[in-house]
């Protein structure tokens, strides 16, 4: 028999998509996320600003604080990141959220 | 008669004092005379570390004279084990000195698997391993090597370097052991939990052996609260120990477990037997699960499982009248049938319906240890492919797991792309996993195999370089948090008690060595000690603990960890619907089909171990081979009369896959229908003295089946049949 | 004042049958191979009857009895009753090695030690005692089952549990030879029927009814004349209590 070849997260962002279609995230490159997040985050979050780790908020969460990105504390320290690059951090962080499959370990 | 009660309740206190005196006095309830742990002895050195003959990680006190390890004793202040050593934690020291231990590195020169070996100094080793990597990673990406690491302090090393080196393939013993429970439990409460069997009235295990499938403080919580006047019941195709001595033990239909437990649920939703304004509060599904388990009745339950109805009813409704204070047991090992993940996740509905999480006598949330993780921050590699080579095969793969199964069936397919290096640290897929024909060929699919060990296993045995690494005894680790249930949320550290016994190199050295040799040296730039003070960042007394007691305690909260906080599920909630296995065309509540028939004259196979040993890692220790020098098949005397098989023929058991030769233990231990081994046996490897040709190994006979939502090892799905050896 | 009496007092229901205090054991002591100074026995289940099957694990090892049939068998006053701490100890310098005590135990709990050639048995880690550590098997006993201590001394645990009246207290005996055991079993204990009659040497139990005097001459014509010597001449005290108890 054939299995389902679909990753749990796949599927939660397809529904994500469903549900608010206006919101422009979602999709990305996770893996590149984690590289991301670690490179242009880990900087201050972990060691200047609050620890952070995707499992500090749930996904709904992680949506909500990505609507408008030039909300948020650290919009300066993001100028220059490409949305590209935005998109694949916030997959990294939803995918991994609290309430993701597999919430992340810590490292 | 006061006196005398409490006399007699003192070991209970040395139990529960420590459980529920949280905060302060956490160590009032140790007897005096146990407290004692120095020796005034000027003669015996006394350290504390922690025991690495399984996963436990025991507190231990190494007595060393004249720089020998004379004898391992508890240390009494270590309450996740209730200040206790296993035979096998008492045998460590049989390890240190195993004659049998690598000494050397060695390359191998005959052809792989025929055990030729040549040594080889360290520096030339880790020459050719750097080498080998580099190649590898230019010819296939850094994705082209899987690293593969067991349950260890040091595999937080391998896990890093893998990273950094740049590869995503990296799989732990978890997929061979525990994941079909973690995922089950995991999608129903959002965490998995931690059995609080001390308080427990009424425990139901099914598919778990704890009286010899040792589990700390599981284990001996589960005596301490029978002696409480706890009822345990044990569903078990076996007559293990565990069953010899619950309260009930019912010989299970094997694979089964999923209707009984369906059934319970019947009864005790039928029967408004639960908590409806906890679970209306805590929640989410209880009116589809109420449409869902009317058709799972105990009559339809006990046809299949084999337990009589009344017996069902029985055990539904006094498991409810307990509630909170019952469970059914979740288990650890749980590689066990391809619908693993829907069976333990029956077993989670139930716990739900009891109201019993985060509550004292139920399931309990992880505690707060308070180790950090040490940050890194690995290069970005542009050529790798986009994910895991076991990637989308099933649902609910852990991405720091993996599935060792799936990822051997890729690299053997070369698809979706190739895997030609291969590093393993600390884990024995050649014993332990299923279909030891496919684990030979993944070697041979490599060009380039390291392991790193203390003897040579019989994964070694099939590496092209093997480099040896010194026993617990002999190395500095880094901290370790350990959930200890009820009993404690601690902090544990391992530093040599004697000086390594020969020119070995621990996985962080050699990792370290390798790292420089890649130019990624600046990702391992750092001493042990210095990385203990990281992970040891946010608790300023644990350093001292440590080396006072031998453990640090965080006095952490145990129950109500969840109020006024939401779980961590799609829901937010206790799910007894899963809304994502729904959209993920997976049965959001478990639906039980039937396990494959048993032919005539055909067994299933089932496998376990006993208190005596851990898997592969064991058997060849010496003090331990005395207690069991080889394994044997239980067969049950009505199938042995049919076979004409008498206690001690050796006989061939075979299955779709492959045989084994084992020698035939007669008892009425164990179904009609279904035979078992233990683990760990009919070893490969000639560098493992003592148990050449003794028993059969599992890897040889089990199919390599697999849980179709986590991708762990199904190793209960498989069907032999059993022939008389007829000397020649 | 009541002499000193080391025993254990065992809740053999919690055993769980993990030989922890066998390999335990074996480590403190040095036992070689497949010997063992301590053991835990089984009741076999019984799966015939319509009753649930079920098992009961009963860890023993020398019951360091009242009225040891292993003292009467030794030749050369190697094996003693230590008044000091009840227990039945060993003389290593005194042991020739004969082997007459190894059958005179109703319980099995003596074996020749291949590399010294000497008997052995426990003894409750002397060494561990002194260094303040209780005996290796009870350190490290997973369910705590085994309660160590002087059953004579009301402030221990073990005369509690022993005293209390709580719990019924059981002894595993032999029929035969009753050597008055003092290894306790808490409520009940299984099984009960392994042990075997004590085979002493009839000059050996002869000799035994005799004076000291008596005794000595006997020995001299018998067997370790040297080694009898010795011992009636080093231990002379610690012999003429054994001798005053078996009055």
């Amino acid at each position: 028999m054939k299995r389902k070849a679909i990753i749990f997260t796949g599927a939660l962002l397809l529904t994500l998509a469903a549900v608010s279609m206006a919101f422009a995230f979602g999709g990305g490159n996770g893996r590149k996320g984690k590289f991301l997040y670690r490179k242009s985050c880990r900087s201050c979050h972990g060691k200047t600003a609050s620890d952070l780790s995707p499992a500090t908020k749930t996904q709904a969460e992680w949506t909500a604080l990505f609507k408008d990105v030039s909300k948020l504390p650290c919009n300066k320290e993001w100028q220059g990141l490409p949305d590209k690059d935005l998109n694949d951090i916030f997959t990294y962080l939803h995918d991994y959220a609290k309430d993701s499959p597999t919430p992340a370990k810590c490292s | 008669m006061a006196s005398n009660k409490g006399a007699s309740l003192s070991r209970r206190d040395f139990f529960k004092a420590s459980g529920l005196a949280v905060g302060g006095g956490l160590l009032g309830g140790l007897a005096p005379s146990v407290a004692k742990a120095a020796v005034p002895d000027s003669k015996w050195e006394s350290h504390f570390s922690a025991c690495d003959m399984c996963f436990n990680k025991c507190g231990l006190v190494a007595r060393v004279r004249d720089g020998v390890v004379t004898k391992l004793d508890p240390n009494p202040k270590f309450l996740k084990s209730r200040g206790m050593l296993c035979a096998r934690g008492n045998a460590g020291i049989a390890q240190l000195y195993d004659p049998d231990r690598l000494k050397h590195p060695l390359i191998r020169v005959g052809d792989r698997g025929e055990g030729k070996w040549q040594r080889i100094p360290w520096d030339e080793a880790l020459d050719m391993a750097a080498r080998k990597m580099q190649e590898i990673r230019k010819k296939y990406t850094p994705c082209g090597h899987l690293f593969s690491a067991g349950a260890d302090l040091q595999t937080q090393f391998v896990t890093r370097f893998a990273e950094v080196y740049g590869s995503y393939n990296i799989t732990s013993h978890e997929s061979l052991c525990l994941l079909s429970g973690t995922r089950g439990f995991l999608d129903t409460f959002g965490e998995v939990p931690f059995a609080d069997v001390l308080n427990s009235r009424y425990v139901i295990m099914a598919g778990a052996n704890r009286f010899e499938a040792l589990v700390t403080p599981d284990s001996m919580d589960l005596m301490t609260a029978m002696k409480d006047g706890c009822k345990l019941v044990v569903l078990d195709p076996r007559f293990t120990k565990t069953a010899a001595l619950a309260h009930e033990w019912h010989p299970i239909r094997p694979g089964t477990d999923m209707i009984f437990m369906l059934a319970l649920m019947h009864i005790i939703i039928g029967e408004k037997l639960f908590d409806p304004e906890w679970i209306a509060e805590k929640t989410s599904g209880i009116e589809k699960l109420t449409e869902h388990v009317r058709q799972y009745t105990p009559q339809a339950a006990a046809d299949q499982c084999g337990i009589p109805r009344e017996d069902i009813v029985r055990i539904a409704r006094e498991l409810a009248e307990a509630a909170p204070r019952s469970m059914v047991y979740p288990g650890r090992r749980t590689s066990d049938y391809e619908n693993s993940t829907q069976i333990r996740r029956s077993f989670a509905l139930v716990n739900a319906l009891l109201g019993n999480w985060d509550r004292p006598g139920g399931l309990l949330a992880a505690r707060q240890v308070g180790l950090k993780g040490v940050p890194y921050d690995p290069p970005w590699y542009d050529e790798n492919p986009d994910d895991r080579v076991d990637a989308h095969k099933v649902p609910g793969m852990f991405e720091h797991e993996g599935s060792f199964v799936i990822t051997r069936d890729a690299v053997l397919k070369g698809e979706p792309y190739p895997i030609k290096g291969w590093f393993v640290y600390k884990t024995n897929p050649l014993v332990n996993a299923p279909n030891r024909k496919k684990s030979i060929e993944m070697a041979k699919a490599m060009e380039f195999m390291t392991v790193v060990d203390i003897t040579m296993s019989d994964t070694a045995w099939m590496a092209d370089l093997v480099l040896p690494a010194p026993s617990y005894l002999e190395r500095q680790d880094p901290c370790s948090g350990l959930q200890g249930s009820v009993a404690c949320a601690c902090v544990v550290k391992r530093d040599p008690v004697v000086e390594p016994l020969y020119k070995t190199r621990p996985v962080f050295d050699i990792l370290k060595s390798i790292a420089d040799r890649l130019e990624l040296g600046e990702h391992f730039d750092f001493s042990m000690d210095e990385y203990r003070d990281q992970q040891l960042r946010g608790l300023p007394d644990a350093m001292d603990a440590l080396d006072r007691d031998g453990v640090y305690y965080n006095p952490s909260k145990v129950y109500g960890i969840y109020d006024g906080r939401i779980y961590k599920t799609t829901s937010h909630k206790i799910e007894l619907y899963n809304k994502r296995y729904e959209q993920m065309g997976q049965d959001p509540m478990p639906v039980y089909t039937p396990p494959s028939s048993v032919p005539e004259n055909h067994f299933r196979l089932v496998i376990g171990r006993n208190a005596y040993l851990t898997h592969g890692s064991t058997c060849n220790n010496a003090m331990l081979h005395e207690l069991v020098p080889e394994n044997e098949l239980w067969l049950h005397p009505s199938a042995a009369t049919k076979q004409g098989i008498d206690t001690g023929d050796t006989v061939l058991v075979s299955s779709a896959v492959g045989q084994g030769e084992i020698k035939v233990r007669v008892t009425e231990k164990i179904r009609e229908d279904t035979v078992y081994m233990l683990t760990g046996f009919g070893p490969l490897s000639k560098g493992l003295s003592l148990i050449q040709d003794s028993g059969a190994s599992i890897a040889d006979i089990l199919e390599d089946r697999f849980d179709t939502i986590s991708g762990n090892a199904s190793m209960h799905e498989t069907i032999v049949s059993v022939t008389r050896k007829v000397p020649a | 004042m009541t002499k000193k009496q080391l025993a254990m007092v065992i809740d053999s229901g919690a055993c769980i049958d993990c030989k922890a205090c066998v390999i335990s054991c074996k480590v403190a002591n040095k036992v070689p191979g497949a010997f063992s100074r301590n053991w835990i026995k089984e009741q076999a289940p019984d799966f015939s009857g319509t009753a649930r099957p079920s098992m009961h694990f009963q860890p023993g090892a020398c019951m360091h009895c009242d009225t040891p049939t292993c003292v009467a068998a030794c030749p050369t006053g190697a094996t003693y009753k230590d008044l000091e701490t009840g227990i039945v100890e060993i003389d290593k310098g005194l042991c020739i090695g004969c082997g007459n005590c190894i059958p005179a135990c109703p319980y099995g709990a003596r074996y020749r030690n291949p590399e010294t050639c000497k008997a052995d048995k426990c003894d409750y880690c002397p060494e561990r005692r002194a260094a303040g550590l209780p005996p290796a098997c009870v350190d490290t006993c997973p369910t705590k089952a085994r309660v160590f201590g002087d059953i004579n001394d009301p402030m221990s645990e073990a005369h509690q549990l022993l005293k209390s009246g709580k719990n019924p207290i059981v002894t595993v005996v032999n029929e035969v030879t009753d050597t008055k055991p003092n290894m306790y079993y808490l409520d009940k204990t299984a099984p009960g029927d392994w042990t075997e009659p004590a085979v002493v040497p009839a000059s050996m139990t002869a000799m035994k009814q005799l004076t000291p005097l008596v005794k000595g001459i006997v020995g001299l014509s018998g067997l370790g004349v040297l080694a009898m010597l010795g011992r009636q001449l080093l231990v002379g005290d610690s012999h003429e209590q054994e001798e005053n108890h078996h009055d």
